[in-house]
């Protein structure tokens, strides 16, 4: 039998099910991992090894006793920490709130348990999720499997390295602006951002709640359906939870008929070896039986100063929950209920976060609202507009996931440049699409590169099965060497 | 262009409820001034009689308010358990009102 991190999510399940392997086994191999290579990863905040332990005993219990086992029997699950396992810390990767324990289970945590999952721990994140390198950690980055020298991504990079390192076969990631699809993209596996909507967000900590979403990221798009099928229903919890039943995920490894559109005039700046690799993908498309057609999306340029007003107005109105009066840490140095707030905040929040709530209370203030807030919301209706009538001419559109494969630690200073650095991911949140990134192959670096397909609103199901069709006649996905081994 | 200086700064750190150090300081006035320079181009968008967005999902929401009942209620211990400071089942703050 190969190694159990060889296997993809389902395979284990099958295999567990069919008694060749124990969940116990299962849990304990992939804890030994995460300790052989947390350390140099940094992918995990905390373990949760008697959790997991208890589960697969459980779970071995129910197998031996022929009771029904769930669809994500002892598959081990990692989950990102800004999201709620009840009794366990959700630090969001911030002092702020590195001694919180969740009071109760997010709907995603809740329903991926109630399927038999194994819990393996919380996945390092930048601090309330914002940022695309991991470094805004309040407690220390990740690193990408490739190349420990670059960065995983973010803000789920931490999710990302642990699936890339198969110290983990699912992770969950949140999606405000890319934090699913980049760090995805830049360490080679499958990452998934639902429809707005579509799946629940009680219990992820909101940073910018028009745009937040939930969705999985796993080595195969096999494993993201599955995952999908769990998490994707209704919550009453949830506001915004989209009122359709579960949909069921049926993987065709063809295309026909299909028509994919490409917004070119919106990629004219594409790096040659990008745009080489990104040509290639489209060509799989064709040969799948695919049509590939131009579509005009080029108000997307101006996404990126869209989504900066928008999601740093929504975060500052987020975030000032965090006050240091009903939980959270409390400045020591404060003596009077205002310095609780500002002393508290100082000292929790990393320079990033102050930037961006600084920056979201300057465009929703009097006198400047217009001006920012407003105009980023019309032009957010325009770019709404254009996917709408882009998606009248085509079943999906692609693009890269990324404007480069990963970067190194410490080689992007300039804000604007990290910020566009999301600049195909974004449009999909502004747009409440679901999009999904697959690996695409490599560049001379030999870092992984990702694809991604947009569909509209609610085709969460066929944006999954054009991936599946294109990662199975490409078949990228490959494990980091350093991380093939056994230890 | 410079859209805001120190003093700027000062007073949105008031609106925000939050200080940072000298050093934060400088770092985020040159960084908040470089992204709003870049936001400067939604100015040359027309958005002229364009609708402004108030939810993503156009034709899939509906209305569904739930009724509004209590239900999910943390218990007090429960919601205490993670106050920095408490007294008596309740979360302590210093005194807010001034003798006069």
């Amino acid at each position: 039998m190969k190694p159990l991190h060889h296997f993809s999510a389902l395979e284990l399940r099958d295999s567990f099910v069919r008694g060749e392997v124990k969940a116990v086994q299962i849990a304990e191999y992939f804890l030994k991992r995460i300790k052989q290579h947390n350390k140099e990863l940094g992918a995990f905040l905390k373990t949760l090894e008697a959790k997991a332990l208890l589960k697969a005993e459980e779970l071995d219990h129910k197998r031996a006793h022929n009771k029904p086992l769930g669809k994500l029997a002892a598959i081990p699950l990692a989950i990102k920490d800004n999201m709620h396992i009840e009794g366990e810390i959700t630090s969001c990767g911030s002092k702020f709130l590195k001694n919180y324990k969740a009071p109760f289970n997010a709907t995603a945590v809740r329903l991926l348990e109630a399927e038999d999952a194994l819990f393996v721990g919380k996945t390092n994140l930048d601090e309330f999720a914002m940022g695309s390198t991991n470094a805004n950690s309040a407690f220390f980055p990740a690193h990408n499997p490739w190349d420990l020298k670059c960065v995983p991504g973010g803000s789920s990079g931490g999710t990302a390295a642990a699936i890339a390192a198969r110290l983990s076969l699912i992770g969950t990631g949140s999606d405000t602006g890319g934090s699913i699809r980049q760090p995805a993209g830049f360490c080679g596996v499958v990452g998934f951002k639902p429809t707005y909507g579509r799946v629940s967000r009680y219990g992820l900590v909101a940073f910018g709640s028009s745009l937040d979403q939930i969705g999985p990221m796993t080595t195969t798009v096999a494993d993201a359906a599955l995952a999908m099928e769990v998490i994707g229903r209704p919550c009453s919890s949830d506001a915004t939870s989209l009122d359709f039943p579960p949909e069921s995920y049926s993987l065709p490894t063809e295309m026909k008929e299909i028509k994919i559109g490409v917004p070119w005039n919106f990629l004219e700046n594409l790096k040659p070896e990008m745009r080489a690799n990104f040509a290639a993908s489209l060509d799989v498309m064709k040969s799948l039986g695919a049509k590939i057609i131009d579509v005009d999306l080029d108000v997307l340029k101006y996404s990126i100063a869209v989504y900066y007003i928008i999601a740093t107005a929504e975060a500052s109105t987020n975030l000032a929950r965090f006050d240091g009066i009903r939980y959270g840490v409390r400045s020591k140095q404060a003596k009077t209920l205002e310095e609780i707030y500002e002393y508290s905040r100082k000292e929790g929040f990393g320079k990033e976060v102050k930037k961006r709530i600084l920056l979201g209370t300057y465009v929703l203030s009097a006198g400047f609202q217009d001006a920012y807030y407003k105009k980023a919301q019309k032009v957010r209706t325009l770019i709404l507009d254009a996917f709408e009538k882009a998606f009248s001419e085509c079943d999906a559109v692609a693009m890269p996931v990324a404007p480069s494969g990963a970067f190194e630690h410490n080689s992007i200073h300039d804000p604007i440049e990290m910020y566009l650095q999301d600049i195909f991911t974004i449009p999909a949140n502004l747009a409440g699409l679901p999009a999904a990134s697959i690996p695409s192959g490599y560049d001379s670096r030999n870092m992984p590169l990702g694809l991604q397909i947009i569909g509209p609103q609610m085709c969460d199901v066929p944006v999954l099965q054009y991936a599946h069709a294109y990662e199975q006649a490409t078949r990228h996905l490959r494990i980091p060497p350093a991380y093939e081994g056994l230890s | 262009m410079a859209h805001f200086d120190t003093q700027d700064l000062e007073h949105l750190k008031k609106l925000c409820r939050l200080d940072c150090t000298p050093e934060e300081d400088a770092d985020i006035l040159s960084s908040l001034n470089k992204v709003l320079d870049y936001m400067e181009q939604l100015n040359t968008v027309d958005t002229e009689g364009v609708r402004t967005c108030r939810y993503v999902l156009r034709s899939l929401m509906k209305q569904q308010l739930r009724e509004d009942e209590v239900k999910d209620l943390l218990s007090r211990e429960q919601f205490l358990s993670n106050a920095p400071d408490q007294i008596g089942g309740m979360i302590r703050v210093p005194p807010v009102l001034k003798a006069p």
